[in-house]
């Protein structure tokens, strides 16, 4: 089957994010076709170029996110007419409605009034919207119409409208034109010609790398040609939305906080799937009226084999040491750990810290310094006897020297793995460790907990004294260290390997089309529909010819074969799909 | 606040202990044993506001066998900052399911009440003045609660707070914000972006050059004069261009200077060459001099050069002061209103300038002086260049090329007048040379082509969306 996989700043490109995963899966799903549409978010980005293609990936459009491109389209009078009619619906949906209760309607569907209003302000906004594609569609000339006066004047008109939410009424002229900018900057993939039937409109899937602006171009398929749309997210765009320009004047954070939330609920209610990495995404797709019956939380996936040597022999570890890996900055809260260390010392005085990481940036830097000189400070040097040659019980270290090949030997020189971060994304680095077969104490922050299931011990951050207490006693159990650490390995290689990650993604594609109606009807002589004339697999060019697919000699298509379970590409495993 | 030996003890003996003990024991615990592990958690989530309010209490009474210090750590810490021992007190090293993640939401029991009593045990708002950068700029709830993810608030922490979630919590946060009716402070200004004066330079370059290339042909003869021509209009092409390129006249949009060229051109031949053509010439090409067959005008093009640097000036001025109006003005028709009087100052400014100029090389050059053609095609020109700096391309085109096309027509009816028949074609532009000499032909053109551009700037410079500052590709 053909998969359009949309992407923004990220898969094909070399330095795309989440670009990893999105070549794990195109590379382990080989039986079936990948379309890449892709928006560069940089000119940085473009000269970079594209990591190497598998040959299953057909075909392969991009679009720049960062170039001002006027196709030189005047609108006629009926155009702008059409265009300030959409737009102005569009800003008075910005406008009206307070932000951060528009997005909760689904709780509040159920309460008459207030939940069909906002499921009209969400119909209006999704009018505007694809009011404004199909305008771009018919006549062009969209970038230019959207920087218009005309359009800041639609915008000052609902800010000025009675109902306007209170920071809106605040924008000034300024604040306008820069939302006008930026709305027409995410409104960019709505002048893309991507939409034809020999385009989007011939993959049976698009599938959405990341919220946000990269799921637009497949909300839109949905409108044109009924595509379906498969959304992953593996950091929630909204979110990363609210955490950037957090100085920008309140007028212009409101409406643009507006948009980008009323543009996650439209996806969200559009897609046939939604896929969040973690629980955390989870709970944000829903508090952002994601349906929980399309919610399939698929974990991220990370290469497990430079850790198999290292999780399948933990014996050799010296069992007093502890090891903290990880890159240096201050969210790390390395001080807690330091501290904490201090107090299992105490109870244990032969045990020892080995701290690997980087630091990253000069923050980072700084941060490394500071503890350094706490270490120093906490622990005096210590030596075997009067001859020997003393050394700190706290050592920081990097990986790569002859020591610390790699990380997994980093996690292998210890009985035990702490993080004690006070923030925390999806925690690799525990992953890691559990793939390293190793017990974990770690901070409750987080999806650590989510990862961790079971198998660790979890502790509240910011506590050395509880940090402590559960170093020193799993110091002082190797039985139920090696216990913990089996569990670990076993739950990360049933959860978090890539291959899983594949599967489940195989799995929802199946799921997706299966429950997708023929969208292109062939009629036979008569006028009546032909059924079976245009199966999934009709889509798939030279593959079901090809002598060498499986296809023909098992008698069944391609993609209803088995789950594929594909070694990895030999990238390094540090990242996660994030 | 009471004293750390008192928050060492708690005082219920039902929650704290039960809490204590269980949590010490799924310290020991293996693994296999975390079957407990969902009904701790739920205590965990539960308790520990109002253990906060016993603590505050110091109730008496050490029943409880000493906590364990994982305990006491969260004790201690709620004493001192009430909404970081929120954070804390969830307590021990537990080992917990992450399907449990999500199930902190428990109700406070009957002791919320006596923890309601206390105002140190309200740890909404320690939370909030902790956060208050975070809660005043807040546009809505969902904003508060992505900052106090980003500083590590889950749900479980939420839970302390008594909220099911973090969503909840942050919108608890966002009502409770104090907001008096007035507006936010007024953001300052963004910084002028800063004025860089290499355009200054640059602007005066042409003019320079025009006028080195002048003396040139006033000084030589012959070839070497012939030479110093062609050098001297390809410097000051040149050199116009990269005024052009930089400074308040930079266009976004790339722009043909083609009409242009042909009006200059004019303003150099084109009258000479209309005086011969009337009087039946002209008679051999243009040597450079005002007395020849085919008499040049150099003053109007030398004064036009000159005008490159007012003309860079005014377009600072006008955008420049657009943006101050841009920052002050608090609605688009305000600001329309405002933008109108400075487009009109800055257009008479230059108009000032150039008179002068045109003087001043007239006088120095000891030429007729060309005022009025010389005016309006300077006119004609700053119009055109202003609205294509600010965005507009269509306008400034049209009307350039109508009036060089009109330039173009009025010389070529004059020769065409000379076929025999065809004489009736020359009449129009000889009555309009009979009535104000040559200089009537490009007045009339550029003089209607300016006004035309300066009715349309008007309209399309004084709005906001023409000054907006443009995105820097990344």
């Amino acid at each position: 089957m053909r998969i359009g996989l949309l992407t923004e700043g990220g898969y094909p490109y070399v330095s795309g994010e989440a670009g990893l995963w999105c070549d794990r899966l195109v590379r382990g799903l080989e039986q079936h076709e990948f379309d890449v549409y892709a928006l560069s978010r940089s000119e940085r980005q473009e000269a970079e170029g594209w990591v190497p293609l598998p040959p299953q990936v057909s075909r392969v459009r991009t679009a720049s996110l960062w170039d001002f491109e006027d196709d030189g389209v005047v609108h006629g009078r009926r155009a702008r007419r059409r265009f300030a009619e959409y737009y102005s619906e569009l800003a008075a949906v910005l406008c009206t409605t307070a932000p951060g209760n528009s997005s909760a309607y689904s709780e509040r569907a159920s309460r008459g009034a207030s939940g069909s209003e906002s499921a009209l302000e969400a119909d209006r906004f999704a009018n505007a919207l694809y009011g404004l594609a199909e305008l771009a569609r018919d006549e062009g000339g969209l970038p230019a119409a959207l920087r218009s006066e005309t359009a800041v004047r639609a915008l000052e008109r609902a800010c000025r409208a009675p109902g306007a939410h209170r920071s809106a009424r605040e924008a000034r002229v300024p604040d306008l034109l820069a939302v006008a900018a930026r709305l027409e900057h995410a409104l960019r993939p709505l002048s893309l010609d991507w939409y034809e039937d020999d385009d989007l409109g011939a993959v049976d899937l698009c599938h959405a790398a990341s919220g946000g602006t990269a799921a637009l171009p497949g909300l839109l398929a949905r409108h044109f040609c009924d595509v379906p749309l498969l959304v992953t997210e593996y950091g929630v765009r909204l979110r990363t939305h609210y955490l950037t320009e957090p100085d920008a004047p309140p007028a212009i954070r409101s409406l643009l906080a507006a948009f980008h939330g009323r543009l996650a609920a439209e996806t969200y209610r559009r897609a046939a799937v939604i896929t969040p990495g973690n629980t955390h995404a989870r709970r944000w797709q829903e508090r952002c009226g994601a349906d929980r019956a399309k919610l399939r939380t698929v974990h991220p996936g990370m290469d497990a084999t430079p850790f198999a040597e290292t999780g399948e022999s933990p014996g050799y570890a010296d069992p007093h040491t502890l090891v903290w890996v990880g890159r240096i900055e201050p969210v790390k809260d390395l001080v807690s750990l330091l501290h904490a260390f201090a107090e299992i010392r105490k109870a244990e005085p032969r045990a020892r810290l080995r701290i690997v990481g980087n630091p990253t940036g000069p923050e980072g830097a700084a941060y490394l310094a500071h503890c350094k000189g706490l270490a120093a400070q906490l622990f005096p040097d210590e030596a075997d006897g009067p001859h020997a040659v003393g050394r700190n019980p706290v050592s920081f270290e990097e990986t790569g020297g002859p020591e610390l090949p790699s990380r997994a030997d980093a996690y292998g020189a210890g009985a035990l793995v702490v993080l004690s971060s006070v923030v925390e994304g999806f925690p690799s680095g525990l992953v890691e460790a559990m793939f390293c077969g190793r017990a974990t104490v770690s901070t409750d922050v987080g999806a650590v907990v989510e990862a961790i299931g079971g198998t660790g011990l979890v502790v509240p951050p910011r506590n050395p004294r509880a940090l402590a207490e559960a170093c020193v006693a799993l110091l002082r159990d190797p039985e139920r260290r090696e216990r913990l650490g089996a569990a670990a390995r076993a739950r990360a290689l049933e959860l978090f390997t890539v291959e899983q990650n594949v599967a489940a993604f195989h799995g929802i594609y199946l799921e997706i089309l299966s429950s997708t109606p023929v969208r292109r009807v062939v009629l036979d002589d008569t006028g009546e529909p032909l059924p079976f004339a245009v199966p999934a697999e009709a889509h798939v060019p030279g593959r079901w010819t090809d002598p060498t697919a499986r296809v023909v000699a098992r008698g069944g298509p391609g993609w209803a074969t088995d789950a594929p379970v594909r070694a990895t590409s030999p990238a390094s495993a540090t990242e996660g799909a994030r | 606040m009471s004293g750390l030996g008192e928050l060492d003890r708690p005082g219920t003996p039902g929650s704290p202990g039960a809490w204590d003990s269980r949590s010490r024991e799924s310290l020991t615990d293996p693994v296999a044993g975390g079957g407990g592990a969902a009904g701790e958690h739920a205590i965990a989530g539960g308790s520990p506001v109002a253990r906060g309010g016993e603590v505050a209490e110091g109730a008496e009474g050490s029943a409880v066998a000493g906590g364990s210090p994982v305990a006491r750590g969260g004790a201690s810490d709620g004493g001192a900052a009430g909404a970081r021992g929120g954070a804390v007190g969830g307590g021990a090293a537990v080992t917990r399911d992450g399907a449990a993640g999500g199930g902190g939401a428990v109700a406070v029991g009957k002791e919320a009440p006596s923890a309601a009593r206390r105002a140190a045990a309200d740890p909404v708002k320690a939370l909030m003045h902790r956060h208050r950068d975070l809660c005043e700029r807040a546009v809505d709830p969902l904003e508060i609660a992505a900052g106090l993810e980003a500083h590590g608030v889950t749900d479980r922490t939420a839970a302390r707070f008594r909220h099911r979630d973090v969503f909840s919590l942050a919108e608890e946060m966002y009502a409770r914000v104090p907001r008096d009716g007035d507006a936010s402070p007024r953001p300052t200004n963004p910084p002028a972006p800063r004025a860089r004066t290499g355009w200054i330079v640059l602007a005066l370059l042409p003019g320079a050059l025009c006028a080195a290339t002048v003396a040139g042909l006033r000084l030589t003869e012959g070839r070497p004069r012939l030479i110093a021509a062609v050098v001297g209009a390809l410097v000051v092409t040149l050199a116009l261009r990269a005024a052009l390129r930089r400074g308040p006249l930079r266009a976004a949009t790339r722009t043909t200077g083609t009409w242009t060229c042909w009006l200059v051109g004019y303003a150099l031949l084109g009258d000479g060459l209309l005086h011969a053509a009337l009087a039946g010439g002209p008679d051999g090409l243009p040597d450079g001099t005002a007395e020849g067959p085919w008499p040049v005008t150099v003053a109007p093009v030398l004064a036009l050069a000159l005008a490159c640097a007012p003309a860079a000036a005014s377009a600072h001025l006008f955008a420049v002061g657009a943006r101050r109006k841009l920052a002050a003005s608090r609605g688009l028709a305000d600001f329309s209103a405002s933008v109108r009087p400075l487009l009109l100052g800055t257009v008479a400014l230059f108009m000032c300038a150039l008179t002068a100029l045109v003087a001043l090389t007239g006088a120095v050059l000891a030429e007729p002086a060309a005022h009025p053609q010389a005016l309006t095609l300077g006119a004609l020109l700053l119009l055109a260049r202003l609205l294509t700096v600010h965005g507009c391309t269509h306008a400034p085109t049209r009307v350039l090329t109508a009036a060089a096309t009109a330039e173009a027509a009025a010389l070529a009816t004059l020769f065409a007048g000379r076929l025999p028949g065809c004489g009736l074609l020359a009449a129009p532009v000889e009555a309009l040379v009979a009535a104000c000499g040559p200089a009537g032909v490009p007045t009339a053109a550029c003089g209607i082509g300016a006004l035309t551009l300066l009715v349309h700037a008007t309209r399309r410079l004084t709005r906001a969306s023409a000054h907006a500052p443009m995105e820097q590709p990344r």
